[in-house]
């Protein structure tokens, strides 16, 4: 499969990147670890006049921990494989679980999880975990940086809030609150090389260690043209001491109200909203046994 | 138009012009003739390109070869040792874990990263560091299984 010719760039520095990204705009596309956009320039889909490497950007590919505020900062360019095997992410069950499922081995170790996330499809698996999380994406421009939440990140599939003079540098992570356990569920046809065909994501939050549930969030993927919150089911937990009958009623919830699927070659919409409520109870339960 | 790389292929460095659309399987094979790198899906889903890339495994059809400037590269022309072929190699023709040989390269190397950091990997460790490779011949057991043999020598050894 041959790859259409392109001007290739590649910037030692965040500044650099985002003046070449103001001077080319939509005529230019990131690359980063490739597993997307290698495909897709194979494919056909893209076909940009120029290719911007992020690869050599010290800024975009390292990781800190903010001891002050308790935030992980995660460059967007970091790779999952090496992600995956960092402490700081032990605590955030659902987010490790979910890049231990993106692609294979081989594609982990090229694959970065700014690029899981920009190309916003229904099905990545890092973006429930980090809408649950309550995550910030941090996006450069020369003329500044801005904020934004992941819940506010998605427009539709493939769109997000990024503008075509922006790039994405890091993802922030609030510091891991006490008595708060994780999960993230993804649900395929096989354990490597799968695009999911629903997933969930769920965070809860204990008043104290016996209980109430102080803040719930349920994150869907695959069930609608961006990763869902259910935000019913999450209205059904809080305040309620955390147990199967609990979590039975938030799951039916999260299939009868929250997610909008559709049919397509990987399942129909009845059988994926079937599977929400299997996988939301169990997300549940899991999150539950996760807090220490 | 084309770009100067410095590029270490199996402890031999090269100095290459490569076109800034070649990736790094086309250019082993077409530019370096080293044609034990297989070309399957080109979209990195079977894991026949695979190649190790600073000491880990990645499909070399989705990295183009501009990006593996200054970077190491191992092929399977790159295991044999002077004593022959690779304890993996060997044990991948003793228990019949070649049929087709077209995934072979790829599951070799593979393993191989797999054993250099877990030298005593489980039966679940190998199956999960092959899940990238595709093989439509062997069932993938035979495969393990010598995997496991070369895990166990290496634990005799010890």
């Amino acid at each position: 499969m041959l790859i259409p010719r392109f001007n290739y760039h590649k910037p030692s520095n965040l500044k650099e990147a985002c003046e070449m990204k103001a001077e080319f705009k939509n005529k230019a596309v990131f690359l980063a670890g490739g597993t997307d956009v290698i495909v897709n320039l194979k494919r056909g889909v893209i076909s940009p006049d120029n290719i911007i490497s992020l690869n050599s950007i010290a800024e975009i590919t390292s990781n800190s921990v903010n001891d002050k505020k308790g935030q992980t900062i995660i460059g967007a360019g970091s790779k999952v494989a090496g992600l995956v095997n960092e402490k700081f992410l032990l605590p955030y069950s659902a987010l490790k679980t979910a890049m231990e499922n993106i692609g294979s081995p081989i594609i982990r170790n090229l694959a970065t999880i700014g690029g899981n996330i920009v190309n916003a499809r229904p099905a990545a698996d890092t973006s429930p975990s980090l809408i649950a999380y309550k995550a910030t994406a941090v996006l450069n421009s020369v003329s500044g940086k801005r904020e934004v939440s992941m819940d506010d990140f998605f427009l539709g599939v493939g769109r997000t809030v990024l503008n075509d003079n922006e790039v994405l540098s890091a993802i922030i992570l609030n510091s891991h609150p006490i008595y708060s356990g994780s999960a993230y569920i993804k649900f395929g046809t096989r354990k490597a090389l799968e695009i999911s065909l629903v997933n969930v994501a769920a965070v809860i939050t204990l008043e104290k260690p016996d209980g109430p549930i102080a803040d719930a969030r349920i994150v869907m993927g695959a069930v609608g043209p961006v990763p869902l919150r259910a935000k019913t089911a999450e209205k059904v937990l809080i305040g309620e001491k955390p147990g199967i009958g609990v979590f039975a009623k938030a799951a039916e919830a999260a299939s009868s109200k929250d997610c909008s699927p559709i049919d397509d070659f990987r399942g129909s919409a009845e059988y994926r909203r079937d599977m929400i409520k299997v996988l939301t109870e169990r997300a549940l339960k899991k999150a539950l046994s996760d807090i220490r | 138009m084309k770009r100067l790389i410095n590029i270490t292929v199996n402890q031999k460095k090269y100095e290459l012009a490569v076109d800034s659309n070649m990736t790094l399987a086309d250019m082993l094979r077409e530019e370096l003739k080293l044609t034990g790198t297989k070309k399957g899906c080109g979209l990195g889903e079977c894991g026949a390109c695979t190649v190790i890339l600073d000491g880990k495994p990645v499909s070399s059809c989705l990295v183009l070869a501009i990006e593996a400037d200054n970077r190491d590269v191992v092929t399977i022309e790159g295991v044999e040792t002077e004593n022959g072929l690779h304890p993996i190699q060997q044990a991948f023709v003793d228990h019949g874990a070649i049929q087709c040989g077209f995934c072979t390269p790829g599951m070799v190397l593979s393993s191989k990263a797999l054993l250099d950091q877990n030298p005593h990997p489980d039966e679940q460790d190998i199956r999960k560091a092959i899940s990238g490779n595709l093989c439509r011949c062997t069932g993938y057991q035979k495969i393990v299984e010598a995997v496991q043999s070369v895990a166990a020598q290496k634990s005799a050894h010890k």
